[in-house]
């Protein structure tokens, strides 16, 4: 048996594992909008972030009410159908089990490994091997699994250490400041910003002369998934949990959130954390336009920029931009940009595959010229430990089969010895999920929750005629016609082929007990025939001269029979000696025993044609002996 | 053969004591709960000292002291040196609990089975799981995967997995099914099945009244008392069961706009609720929807306010109001104090929301009729004046000289031993080793905590001390708090300690709340004054079960359901515990156990089994029937054997030997009737038999009693006239079966 594992389709279950746009947004659309019947997972914070992100998303997006794929009411739905998931906790669904480790990136984020009767797939979503201010660095799964479907954002691309990266950005807040300027850092509004913030406070507590400059967060949704981030502290690293211990280290102490800018004081040297982080309309783009001509002024742009935003045309510092009114502005602020992005870069990517071996790598989530070079250097790397490495197109379906050897296990009565080979073994064979046992069918009940029923048959039928009759008819069919002693039963009553009990009930009736099953239920069946027959036939027919038939005149019958029969096949049939047949058919002859049903010749083909039909014509006219079922 | 489990209790058998049991699973032992009750009797631990070196895992349940209470003792006293598992609430809030124990203690007596480090170190080693965790052993465990489940009753409460080859034992005490503000129900009915089940019989003679008349009479007698102008004691746990009970008063005072002020008194009230707050995930469905959709925390608490100290309620105006203190014995801690003050007035109202344990002051006051005076101990610590306190420094003196001389001949010895080998002696720090505390031992925390860390971070020979110091005079600065440190004194060892010993320090140093923070660094010298009085209980007592125990008729019906292969009861009064055996042997299964404190017994599964690989030939050759989460099958193989020499099972070669036909399935009448009468057939129930049609009859005969599990084969009897209808009807009747 092989399995098939689709890999870009969403085979049983769509499971976001964070709460970046990217990886969540088409979910209240993909739940209430399609046919999809599925269950969703997710982390607790993940649940909490992402209807909060995507009310914001449909309150802010510009589309019209049409073009809209979903609205409030969908999320609020969606929310219904959402599972939560913590990590690390095993869940089972249709016989598939996953769970899910830390994925650092952001809080909440997940990577998910599932197990398919002992095929592992990770999916490591958008993951990050480097530890943060808040966040653990992703895990190493206990299992090496199968296959490893990994993000290539980064490609090839290091990222410089944190600490130089932490370094140069507040040097760069602290020096704009110190020089009596302000300082924009246009961000998105989850993920990254919540650990700028936590640089920030850190470095205003330890820097005593700062405390009068005021920092600001000016994202209403920023401040309202603060309160998640208050409460998922566990789901956070040991430096969080410690520092909890203290106090909780998302109550800043000198950072309070801004809620636009007409509350905003511009006095002085100030810090201003702003969404959009592409500065393409909003409260980072007011502020931007209002501090871009003063030399004295820094921007810092902490993340990853889009091509096409106001933010990745000033990287490149232009003598002058266009403001939001149309003007152009000449840009002297300073600008900086450090990259802060949770993403694993070549060398974190590379690690993570060395401790892993995963013995199937599919590249995804990266821009097709960096996922190529990330293939070839991965090629080299693992170029002799025969890893295959897959980098498909969307919508481009990956198949890969893989032998999972069945185990079963025998448990119960069935299991008292184990047997040797050759021997057979009879039993149930149960399947749930993907683990089998082999048991007896009286053990069911005690290792599963099926059970199994025994049905008892009575049936009662008139008949008005004598009782012995039906017992000498059904003699002649059933080779096991056997009287019950009468004391068990205080009416004459005799077994039929050993299953069936009929019974004299009264005068008028007779009774069939049984218990179901196929076999019994066509013997029931045909003495039910043979009575209904005898009840019509009693008029005409007179009982007592079938009765003195004598056993030898019935031998005599059905060896005239049998004869008959014979000659009906072969054509060419004698009696021999010894109460032998000979039987010659184009020249070949051969002699059948009709005691013992032995038959000599020399054509074996012959023999066996005779062997059968007389077989079969012995079972045809004899009744029917008990060990036939 | 099955693996082979042994059971030994080691407390809490037969009666109401903490709990402790050793499981042994194939030579690994593990030891589940380790509780302690609140007289903290050495000698309930007897049982637990023989073997605490020959245990190999933990596994902690409930963070509560019955569950717990004895972890820092048995590690610090009785060898107990194993790795511990439990959730991270268990973790948290069991430390608090032991925090909160050992404050109350200390406060009243000269404590000294274990200290607040001892309690550190204990938690050190606990490794967390979350639940659905499965979480491989490794080494001696090799094989054994352990797996916490939801509980109900406490948050984070644990029925705790131990599985080993398709194996489980499962240990389950102290759940609820009921789903409660604070808590999801149990998740134990979702186990079939297991091969052991250890489980209490605390609550087998118990039955509830419906939760929310149960939660209706509670707040009517407290509201009463409050309008009476009477003050209303609830004596609580310190983190486990009192917060469901703030659910509740929140609810309903921000419902029904009352501002009686509600009061929540431990000595770590503020960091209990603040850990609470963040583990919103151990939680019932409700608190978390909540959360996702409004962003309110629920133990954001709007009217109760959170006190740590005596002093801090005494501050309260007068006027009625509710205080929910620890402990819930009333032995000890806050609660004691304010029994006394306000057992003497009829107008208040001391609400028990557990049963007190044995031989405790909450337990006499619980009995009916309920005392008319109780005599208690009033003990308070105060600092030492006068001759006491001069005959206090001489003799801290006298011990300081001994051990400074002491130490200076051992230095010797020791400069002897290891003539010029560098022994850290100019090192400023290890002096320190030697400083003795400063008075009691209510200052050891402090300057222990010290000691441990430096211990971690290099460890120096325990005879290298320095013969010139220490101090005897403390001349340091004092302030509210304690004395007046230099942060950066304390500053270099930060970045030479690794993460673990960080926490230690943290914990001590930085959660604790200010009261008790006063109480660990107070390190004025002080004695324990006690004076014996005797308390007219006026005040009105009442008792309801607000414990979140599943009662005695869930119990039994989760029992049937689960339906062990054999079944462990522990923990229970022998009376609860000979009840619910008699009834299990019953009802449930044929081998049900009720051990004695240190009776070993095997609960080793008598069950043979073996693996045979399935092999692919035999595989494709079989039809499944699907029926519920299983599938189905008739197999008849042939032994063979695989390459790697394992046993698998081939076609046969040979036609199939017959046999008897299987009915699979379970069919309810109720259900059938449905179904009949979907098809136009008319029936009707008679005389306990399915009338079907006008002829025919359907019964179920055996053992009817029998509930849930499916223990026995159904016998249906089917009787009837020949006539189209039987058949017809014996058609249906089969349709509900799968033959194989």
């Amino acid at each position: 048996m092989k399995w098939a594992v689709p890999v870009s389709t969403c085979p049983i279950k769509g499971k976001p594992y964070c709460f970046h746009l990217d990886h969540a947004a088409s979910l209240p659309y993909f739940l209430e909008k399609t046919t999809f019947k599925g269950r969703v997972f997710m982390t607790h914070a993940t649940k909490a972030i992402y209807k909060l992100l995507l009310s914001d998303y449909v309150k802010v997006s510009k589309v019209s009410v049409e073009d809209m794929l979903y609205d409030e009411q969908d999320i609020l739905r969606s929310m219904d159908k959402i599972e939560v998931i913590d990590f690390h906790q095993t869940l089972e669904v249709n016989g598939i089990r996953f769970w899910c480790y830390t994925a650092g990136h952001v809080l909440g984020a997940a990577m998910f490994m599932v197990d398919i009767a002992g095929v592992r797939v990770l999916y490591t979503g958008d993951y990050s091997r480097e530890e943060d201010r808040h966040l653990r660095a992703a895990e190493i799964p206990q299992f090496c699994p199968d296959i490893c479907i990994i993000e290539s954002t980064y490609g090839v691309q290091l990222h410089q250490p944190r600490h130089v990266r932490e370094k140069r950005f507040t040097d760069a807040i602290h020096s704009t400041i110190s020089q009596g300027g302000r300082v924009l850092i246009p961000a998105y509004a989850l993920g990254r910003a919540q650990e700028l913030l936590l640089i920030l406070d850190e470095y205003w507590s330890n820097h005593p002369d700062l405390h009068n400059v005021p920092i600001y967060y000016a994202s209403p949704l920023a401040k309202r998934c603060m309160a998640v981030y208050q409460t998922y502290i566990n789901s956070m690293n040991e430096r969080i949990s410690n520092q909890f211990a203290n106090s909780n280290p998302f109550d800043f102490k000198h950072i309070s959130p801004l809620k636009s800018i007409e509350n905003f004081n511009d006095v002085g040297p100030s810090v201003v954390m702003a969404s959009p982080g592409g500065l393409q309309s909003g409260l980072s783009r007011q502020l931007f336009d209002m501090w871009c001509s003063d030399k004295k002024n820094a921007c810092v742009l902490p993340g990853y920029v889009v091509e096409g935003t106001l933010a990745k045309t000033i990287i490149n510092e232009p003598k002058e931009v266009t403001s939001m009114n149309g003007l152009t502005a000449p840009l002297n602020m300073q600008v900086h940009y450090i990259s802060f992005s949770a993403h694993a870069d070549f060398a974190q990517t590379s690690t993570f595959l060395k401790e892993l071996m995963p013995p199937n790598i599919i590249l995804v989530h990266g821009e097709a010229n960096e996922m190529g070079r990330l293939k070839q250097k991965l090629i080299t790397q693992f170029a002799d430990c025969n890893t295959k490495i897959i980098s498909p197109k969307n919508c481009q379906s990956v198949e890969m089969y893989f032998n999972s050897e069945k185990m079963a296990k025998t448990i119960g009565r069935l299991a008292e010895k184990t047997p040797e080979v050759g021997e057979t073994v009879s039993g149930l064979l149960v399947k749930k999920g993907f683990t089998y046992q082999i048991m007896a069918p009286d053990d069911l009940h005690v290792f599963s929750q099926l059970s199994t029923a025994n049905v008892t048959q009575r049936i009662t039928i008139p008949y008005t005629g004598a009782f012995g009759v039906i017992k000498h008819r059904l003699k002649q069919i059933y080779e096991s016609v056997e009287s019950l002693p009468d004391e068990e039963s205080e009416v004459p009553a005799f077994r039929v082929h050993e299953r069936v009990t009929v019974k004299h009930e009264s005068e008028k009736h007779i009774s069939l007990h049984w218990t179901s099953d196929p076999i019994s239920d066509m013997v029931s069946d045909s003495i039910v025939a043979l009575v209904l027959n005898i009840s019509l036939e009693i008029p005409k027919v007179v009982v007592e001269s079938e009765a003195i038939k004598t056993e030898e005149e019935n031998g005599k019958k059905a060896e005239k029979v049998i004869h008959a029969l014979l000659v009906s096949l072969f054509g060419d049939v004698k009696l021999g000696g010894n109460g032998n047949l000979v039987i010659s058919v184009d020249g070949n002859v051969v002699h059948l025993d009709k005691q013992s049903g032995n038959v000599e010749g020399e054509n074996e083909g012959l023999k066996e044609r005779v062997r059968v039909a007389f077989q079969r014509i012995q079972n045809a006219v004899k009744p029917i002996p008990p060990s036939v079922s | 053969m099955g693996t082979s489990v042994q059971v030994t209790p080691l407390c809490g058998v037969y009666n109401e004591n903490p709990l402790s049991y050793l499981v042994s699973i194939d030579g690994f032992n593990f030891l589940v709960d380790c509780g302690w009750n609140d007289h903290f009797d050495p000698s309930l631990l007897q049982p637990l000292a023989r073997v605490a070196s020959t245990v190999d895992a933990v596994l902690l349940s409930h963070p509560d002291t019955l569950h717990l209470g004895a972890l820092p003792y048995a590690m610090k006293q009785l060898g107990l040196s194993a790795p511990v598992y439990s959730t991270e609430p268990v973790y948290r809030l069991g430390l608090l609990t032991m925090y909160d124990q050992y404050l109350s203690r200390k406060q009243v007596s000269e404590f000294d089975l274990f200290t607040l480090d001892d309690i550190d170190s204990a938690f050190q080693n606990v490794t967390r799981l979350t639940y659905s965790q499965n979480y491989h052993l490794f080494g001696k465990g090799e094989g054994i995967v352990i797996a916490p489940h939801v509980a109900g009753h406490l948050l984070g409460g644990t029925v705790w997995k131990i599985t080993k080859d398709g194996e489980d034992v499962i240990y389950a005490v102290d759940f609820n099914h009921r789903k409660e503000r604070l808590l999801n129900g149990t998740v134990l009915e979702s186990f079939v099945r297991p091969a052991v089940l250890i489980t209490d019989a605390y609550n087998a003679l118990n039955n509830q009244p419906s939760r929310r008349q149960r939660d209706q009479e509670f707040l009517d007698v407290i509201l009463k008392t409050l309008r009476g102008d009477g003050n209303v004691l609830l004596p609580v746990d310190t983190a486990g069961r009192v917060l469901e009970l703030m659910l509740i008063l929140e609810q309903y005072w921000t419902q029904h706009h009352l501002n009686y002020p509600i009061f929540f008194l431990t000595y770590v009230a503020s960091s209990t609720i603040d850990y609470v707050k963040s583990f919103l995930e151990w939680m019932s469905d409700s608190i978390a929807k909540s959360f996702e959709h409004t962003r309110d925390n629920a133990f954001l608490l709007r009217h109760v306010s959170l006190l740590i100290s005596k002093s801090e309620l005494e501050k309260v105006p007068d006027g009625p109001k509710i205080v929910l203190a620890s402990m819930a014995s009333l032995e000890a801690g806050f609660s004691h104090d304010i029994f006394v003050e306000w057992a003497t007035d009829a107008k208040n109202l001391v609400l028990f929301s557990e049963r007190g344990q044995f031989a405790t002051l909450a337990r006499m006051l619980q009995a009916d009729p309920p005392p008319k005076a109780v005599k208690v101990t009033m003990s308070k610590r105060v600092p030492l004046v006068g001759e006491e306190l001069a005959a206090y420094e001489e003799e801290q003196e006298r011990i300081k000289k001994e051990e400074a001389l002491k130490a200076s001949l051992s230095k010797e010895e020791e400069m002897k031993a290891s003539r010029g080998s560098d022994n850290k002696l100019g090192d400023p720090m290890v002096i320190d080793t030697t400083t003795p505390p400063a008075s009691s031992d209510v200052a050891v925390p402090h300057v222990g905590g010290h000691r441990d860390i430096l211990i971690d971070g290099f460890v120096p020979p325990s005879t290298s001390v320095a013969p010139m110091f220490p101090f005897y005079e403390n001349s340091s600065e004092w302030d509210d708090f304690g004395e007046v440190i230099n942060p950066e004194d304390y500053a270099v060892k930060d970045e030479d300690m690794d993460q673990a010993t960080m926490q230690v320090g943290d914990d001590l140093n930085g959660k604790l709340d200010e009261g008790s923070a006063s109480l660990i660094f107070d390190t004025t010298p002080s004695k324990v004054i006690s004076n014996e009085l005797t308390v007219q209980v006026k005040c009105m007592l009442v008792y309801m079960d607000f414990e979140g125990r599943s009662d005695g008729r869930s119990i039994k019906s989760i029992l049937s359901h689960v339906a062990p292969l054999k079944l462990v009861l522990v923990h229970g009064s022998a009376e609860a515990t000979e009840h619910l055996k008699q009834h299990c042997l019953k009802h449930v299964c044929p081998h049900v156990y009720a051990p004695q404190i240190g009776e070993t017994i095997d609960v080793t599964s008598d069950l043979c089994a073996y693996k045979v690989q399935l092999s692919e030939k035999l595989m494709s050759n079989v039809l499944f029937k699907k029926l519920g989460d299983y599938e189905v099958a008739w197999v008849d193989a042939e032994v063979g054997k695989t390459e790697s020499g394992s046993l698998s099972l081939l076609p046969l070669s040979t036609p199939p030997p017959s046999h008897d036909t299987v009915f699979v399935g379970d069919i309810k009448m109720a259900d059938f009737k449905q179904f009949l009468a979907s098809k136009g057939i008319q029936v009707e129930f008679s005389g306990g038999a399915l009338r079907c049609g006008e002829y025919v009859t359907l019964r179920k005969v055996g053992d009817a009693s029998q509930k849930g599990g499916g223990a026995i084969i159904q016998q249906i009897v089917m009787e009837g006239p020949l006539c189209d209808e039987y058949y017809k009807i014996r058609e249906y009747l089969y349709s509900q079966y799968y033959l194989l």
